[in-house]
């Protein structure tokens, strides 16, 4: 079974992607900040992750440049999630080497469409 | 007693007769009176100079037959150049050369009163001539000064900085007035007060200090017990030196000089006040002229004190602005992720991945669910909204053709007409031009009016949207909107979504498109909505270089015109 970090501060998004993902046959590894997020991406090597931006500690643009830009981890596709829509975010978020940005609010059955669409 | 003999003595007039011959001196001394007249007879060409230097007569007749004459003349013309030179000749001929040094001429048979009208009528040309040249000195004066005040009024306008209009009048003064020392209490130089002191020669620390205290107490005393526009110490006063002569120096002494003082001020404000020293004595010209520049700075004063108020009014208002678009984008950002949970839990809901759900179940989730969209679309209409304003938003212009906008939005809301027992159909023109615009954004102004339509329009009725090519001068704007809305001459595309819902009031007619318009209106919050929807299209339209505006009466629907330029939007500019 694919595995699938989800990064975010937000426990009630984290349980109803968590919810959605389990049902869609994923294992679901979560974290609650930033740091967490980080060590247990190098600890588990997820097959994806998807990653809040507002975070305590290290925000989400760090963890995926961090990543990114490691030769381990950089394969892993990171799915970015944020309440944030500005363009100049989006701009952030790519240079940052994330995969794909999505805005919340999301639709759960559109995230879980794109995570099988990496994951095929 | 004494001072009316002395002021004899001036007014009387000096005659110097230079002649060898003791009666010709002796005819003088008779024929003019001696009370009006002080009459010295000579001969010695020693004793002429040192009398000549000295007394500067204002008249000298000349012997011609005096041997030492050609001498004389030139020597006399040298020493005293503005004195009356009358010669005495005994030939009815005239000496050619002494027509250069002559005011007039006698000859030895004139009657006494021929001289004496002579000797008279020249007095009176000289005192002329004198007036004359003074009033020249003094129109000469005047215009110099007048210079420099014309000079230093166009250095005042030439700013708004307030501590170069200071120092601008302080250089007027000194042109116009040439002072010793000038004492200038500023209030505008810097951002506690200055006593600015600008003096020909260097000043000692304790003259210093009693300038200091004579300033401060000039300016008390304007006040007189009032409330001062500032509290000034001597203890802590700032003083600024600027010394023309520094080898030279100042004593008390100065303080027996002339002086003048006055406030700069206009109305309320306050600038400070100028206390000047001369040597010799101010003229009631040097005052006004004095008085005239310490007002003239006042009104530049003031200006540029409203003008920095507007500059610090204008960052605040930047900062304003940028605070509310951050507050928007925060408040947005936090109200987002909780209606994210809300979505999310609603859709494991209603999936039935949660067990099963009873119909009066379902028809709750959907009610929360509906709202939450609601608010959804809310906080996407402020965002929208504030981005525009902030001049953020980011259009994509690329050839877009209306009709397939137009499709696209009708298949999309067909569903919930149908719904509403509502049925959309459209009236395109075939082939129209493409026009330069970000189709997204043209979708969000059509899905809004259709939308508008079909919340404010009863069941089976019919929504029409219509699209066709026209030239601006045929576009028809009613006369609500006529005023405010200017179109370039050209092709426009005009699309209307026409409805046979409850339509807008005459009077709610013009406000339509104002923010928040339609909370005012309970009957149309049933229907729900933001009343952001109609502003929004406005600015989006307006990016696009087009308009929008709406035809409308009570109860028998409405019509919504939008139209864009075919032309590309740089054209347009």
């Amino acid at each position: 079974m694919k595995k699938i970090l989800i990064v975010d501060d937000e426990q009630d998004i984290v349980e109803s992607l968590k919810f959605v993902l389990e049902a869609a046959d994923f294992t679901c590894y979560c974290a609650y900040n930033g740091e967490d997020g980080l060590r247990l991406a190098k600890e588990i090597i997820p097959d994806l992750i998807i990653l809040d931006v507002m975070m305590p500690k290290i925000n989400g643009y760090k963890i995926s440049r961090l990543l990114k830009y490691d030769a381990k981890y950089k394969n892993i596709p990171i799915l970015m999630v944020t309440a944030r829509s500005q363009e100049e975010d989006k701009l952030i978020g790519e240079e940052t080497g994330a995969d794909e940005y999505i805005t919340k609010p999301f639709e759960l059955d559109e995230v879980v469409k794109k995570v099988e669409q990496y994951l095929k | 007693m004494n001072i009316i003999k002395f002021d004899k003595i001036i007014n009387m007039v000096k005659i110097l007769v230079i002649s060898e011959r003791k009666e010709k001196c002796n005819y003088f001394n008779t024929i003019f009176n001696k009370n009006s007249y002080d009459l010295e007879c000579l001969s010695d060409e020693n004793l002429i100079y040192d009398t000549v230097s000295a007394d500067n007569p204002d008249v000298i007749i000349i012997d011609t037959q005096i041997s030492s004459l050609k001498n004389l003349n030139k020597k006399i013309k040298n020493l005293c150049p503005n004195t009356i030179i009358i010669y005495l000749t005994s030939s009815s001929v005239i000496d050619k050369e002494l027509i250069k040094y002559a005011n007039a001429f006698l000859t030895e048979d004139m009657s006494d009163d021929f001289i004496i009208s002579t000797i008279n009528v020249n007095l009176r040309m000289k005192s002329s001539l004198e007036m004359l040249s003074n009033s020249n000195k003094d129109l000469a004066d005047s215009l110099y000064r007048l210079n420099a005040l014309y000079t230093t009024s166009s250095q005042f306008s030439g700013t708004l900085d307030k501590a170069k209009l200071i120092q601008y009048m302080i250089e007027g003064m000194d042109k116009a007035l040439s002072f010793s020392l000038t004492c200038t209490l500023s209030f505008c130089t810097e951002e506690k007060p200055v006593l600015i002191l600008n003096s020909l020669y260097e000043l000692s620390d304790e003259l210093i200090e009693a300038l200091k205290l004579r300033t401060i107490l000039n300016y008390n005393s304007l006040f007189d017990g009032k409330k001062m526009p500032f509290e000034v110490n001597s203890d802590t006063l700032k003083v600024v030196k600027q010394i023309k002569y520094p080898a030279s120096r100042f004593t008390f002494s100065l303080f027996r000089f002339d002086n003048m003082f006055a406030p700069i001020s206009l109305g309320e404000n306050f600038f400070g006040c100028v206390e000047i020293f001369k040597e010799a004595p101010f003229s009631p010209d040097d005052a006004t002229c004095f008085q005239t520049i310490a007002q003239q700075v006042s009104l530049p004063l003031k200006s540029a004190t409203l003008y920095q108020e507007i500059i610090e009014a204008n960052i605040k208002l930047a900062k304003l602005e940028r605070l509310k678009s951050e507050f928007i984008s925060i408040v947005s950002h936090e109200l987002r992720t909780p209606l994210t949970s809300i979505k999310n839990s609603l859709d494991i809901l209603m999936s039935g991945r949660c067990g099963e759900i009873t119909e009066s179940a379902d028809k709750f989730l959907s009610m929360a669910m509906r709202n939450a969209q609601r608010l959804s679309g809310i906080i996407n209409d402020l965002l929208d909204l504030s981005k525009i304003e902030a001049g953020k938003m980011d259009f994509n212009f690329a050839p877009t053709n209306i009709n397939t906008v137009i499709d696209y939005v009708k298949s999309a809301l067909s569903e919930v007409a149908k719904s509403k027992g509502l049925t959309i159909i459209t009236e395109q023109e075939q082939s129209l031009p493409d026009i330069s615009a970000d189709a997204q954004r043209l979708e969000q102004v059509l899905t809004n009016l259709v939308s508008n339509a079909i919340k404010f329009t009863p069941e089976n009725k019919t929504i029409t949207i219509s699209s066709k090519l026209i030239n601006s001068k045929n576009i028809p704007i009613n006369e609500y909107f006529k005023d405010n809305i200017k179109l370039c001459d050209g092709d426009y595309i005009l699309v209307c979504v026409k409805d046979e819902g409850i339509g807008i009031a005459e009077k709610d007619l013009l406000h339509a498109f104002d923010k928040f318009a339609q909370i005012e209106n309970s009957l149309s919050r049933k229907a729900g909505g933001t009343g952001l929807g109609l502003p929004i299209a406005k600015q989006l339209l307006e990016a696009h270089k087009g308009a929008i505006w709406c035809d409308s009466e009570l109860n028998k629907g409405s019509e919504f015109y939008f139209a864009i330029p075919v032309a590309k939007i740089e054209q347009l500019v």
